[in-house]
């Protein structure tokens, strides 16, 4: 992260690089949290802004994975993401996860960062998630580490938990990178773009790039009420009636304005000659390195699934 | 809830793709007849709201907060269908974007909290509000209820797809290859973090941001509730608090029979000799239990019951009423001694 910030092209500020672990990122488990729910909140719209910005300075600069065609991307994105699901080895799943690093690498990705952005997430709090799962009072099997005795029955860590527990995080952290990868490296438009030409619906796509435009908007009308609120409450926020209601009011206030704004959108967009369909621009042609990209990771996969069947 | 690559198989996360394409496709249909050239914009201003009202902290009472997902709310709003899209596309966000939720199982994603979720909350919803008008305070509750049942039913599924996980993908050894937890571990794991806070978060964003609408932009109501009239000649009494928490009580306790259908019991709890040691791996009767077992023979109901079992149903009946009767007193003393000694409190404060 340091040497990222260190470099003069990127004008990310530290704040806005720093992170939080768990299973999602938005914590709609069921997680409580401590803390003021407008500090919290201020500090979500802060991340989005962070996460999208960073994206954006690292999809432009010059690497591997930047100059490779969206739709072959997303194309390997999927293929391997099935590889690595059928793949049942650990040794071929940390094999894959070395090649992440050195596509990353490739791409121009600071390897610190990358590592980190993978791990601090979902695989660390996977990891927490799965340690009862290695006991034999979960997974039965032949226990390796005897804990505790119960009435004549040695219980503790089996070798078929700690075989799950260790494909599963490795499953989940090679998963993670490898989107994490074609995220890192592909403007969004771009990205849409490619999903386009894979045939997703017109509609779908008009929906989403229009959505993106205007998330921006909304975070912006959002944040301003959060930081006027902040800003006219002396002391503590209390978590009480009064709070909850101006959450649903700001939550109601921005859906007004949506619909508003939606109103108003598509009227300039009638006005300008909008009749339900739109036409995009063709899709540019599929040049050589595309074509090695698709096949290096073909290979890539079948050699995965092979070695794994010889392993298994 | 979002549930990333790696837990599921890809058979499962097929499926769910085999569930999600055709339902969102028959709702991009409903949406584009309904709405025609104005879906485009509509649909995108509020994906883009759906994914932030994701990122809204609700403040629950004990100083925390939670997250909602707001299908709900967008469902009544703007209908189902509609909110099938939206979520979906502020599902697309979340995936691509922020690695949260994963790719390959984006499919049961979607339909855990954008199929599941809407459908459920809106049909509650409707059922709730029934014919009321549009100010109804019985929408609002609707529309709570909505969400939390939504919400926990969009849990439900989640922990039925990692539950079934362990039984139908697993090595030779009997290693599970995906999410490791059984039916039995996952649902509950699952439904205890939604039933306690989710829930209720989701719950308080749905009728709360129902109730603002009511009160500051009816218009928006009236988008979804086109022949709903905005207000009824007020001829409804208020409902007060204590005669809803009478009823809920009162129907539980005449509910309480049905513990006479459960098969078996709690480990031990009739008599030790009765346990079935193999089942549950154990050569002998723990000593404790043989020693304690039978400890208090003194119970005015022993085992919901009096008069010799002659009238089960009738037994659990009046164990039920004393039971609530007792429990209710001691709650009534213990709030009347707290409330007698805050006052004292603040006098004491005041007089200072």
């Amino acid at each position: 992260m340091t040497e990222l910030i260190d470099r003069p092209t990127t004008s990310t500020p530290e704040w806005l690089l720093r992170a939080e672990p768990g299973l999602c990122p938005c914590g709609c488990i069921g997680k409580r949290h401590k803390g003021s729910f407008v500090e919290k909140t201020l500090r979500g719209g802060a991340s989005v802004l962070r996460q999208v910005v960073f994206s954006d300075d690292t999809a432009t600069r010059g690497g591997l994975l930047q100059r490779v065609d969206p739709r072959v991307k997303v194309l390997t994105m999927v293929g391997l993401l099935l590889a690595a699901g059928f793949v049942h080895s650990s040794l071929v799943l940390v094999g894959l996860y070395a090649l992440t690093l050195a596509a990353a690498a490739a791409s121009g990705l600071p390897l610190g960062f990358f590592v980190k952005r993978v791990w601090l997430f979902v695989p660390i709090f996977t990891g927490i998630v799965v340690l009862p799962a290695t006991l034999s009072i979960v997974t039965a099997g032949h226990v390796v580490i005897p804990l505790w005795t119960w009435d004549g029955t040695v219980e503790g860590i089996t070798s078929q938990g700690l075989a799950t527990a260790a494909r599963l995080v490795l499953r989940v952290a090679v998963s993670i990178s490898i989107v994490v990868l074609v995220t890192l490296t592909t403007p969004w438009s771009r990205l849409l773009a490619g999903l386009r030409g894979l045939g997703v619906p017109k509609m779908f796509i008009l929906v989403i790039g229009m959505a993106y435009r205007y998330l921006f908007h909304l975070l912006t009308v959002v944040m301003d009420m959060y930081e006027a609120r902040k800003a006219r409450t002396i002391g503590k926020q209390k978590h009480d009636k009064a709070a909850r209601g101006f959450v649903a009011a700001t939550a109601g206030v921005t859906i007004g304005k949506a619909h508003q704004l939606a109103e108003e959108v598509h009227q300039a967009m009638t006005a300008r000659g909008f009749r339900g369909d739109a036409k995009t621009l063709d899709a540019p042609k599929l040049s050589l390195r595309d074509g090695v990209c698709l096949l290096t990771a073909a290979a890539i996969a079948f050699a995965a699934l092979f070695v794994d069947g010889l392993l298994v | 809830m979002h549930i990333p690559d790696g837990y599921l198989s890809p058979q499962t996360c097929i499926a769910g793709f085999a569930v999600a394409v055709p339902t969102l496709a028959l709702a991009a249909r409903r949406v584009r007849t309904v709405v025609r050239t104005r879906h485009v914009p509509t649909l995108a201003l509020f994906s883009a709201m759906c994914f932030l009202v994701m990122m809204f902290n609700i403040p629950i009472p004990d100083g925390t907060t939670a997250h909602a997902v707001g299908g709900g709310i967008i469902a009544i709003i703007l209908g189902p269908w509609a909110a099938m899209i939206a979520v979906t596309v502020a599902l697309a966000f979340q995936a691509l974007l922020f690695g949260d939720g994963g790719v390959l199982a984006f499919g049961v994603n979607v339909v855990n909290m954008a199929i599941a979720l809407p459908l459920v909350a809106y049909g509650l919803y409707k059922l709730i509000s029934g014919s009321s008008a549009l100010s109804s305070p019985r929408r609002i509750l609707g529309a709570a209820l909505g969400g939390y049942v939504g919400l926990n039913v969009s849990a439900l599924l989640t922990g039925i797809e990692l539950g079934i996980q362990p039984g139908l993908f697993h090595d030779a050894s009997g290693a599970p290859l995906y999410s490791p937890y059984s039916l039995g571990q996952a649902i509950p794991a699952m439904l205890l973090a939604h039933l306690v806070v989710a829930g209720f978060a989701e719950g308080a964003l749905s009728g709360g941001v129902l109730a603002y609408l009511q009160r500051a932009n009816q218009p928006l109501l009236k988008l979804n509730h086109p022949d709903v009239p905005v207000d009824h000649e007020r001829t409804t009494r208020k409902v007060r608090p204590i005669a809803v928490a009478g009823i809920a009580v009162g129907i539980m306790a005449l509910l309480t029979p049905i513990g006479l259908l459960a098969p078996g019991g709690a480990f031990g709890e009739d008599a030790p000799a009765d346990l079935d040691l193999g089942k549950v791996n154990l050569q002998a009767i723990p000593e404790g239990l043989n020693k304690y077992n039978g400890f208090w023979h003194n119970a005015l109901f022993d085992g919901y019951d009096f008069g010799g079992d002659a009238h089960p149903w009738l037994g659990y009946l009046v164990s039920a009423v004393v039971g609530i009767a007792v429990v209710g007193l001691v709650v009534f003393l213990v709030g009347k001694l707290i409330a007698r000694f805050t006052r004292h409190d603040v006098e004491a404060g005041v007089a200072r």
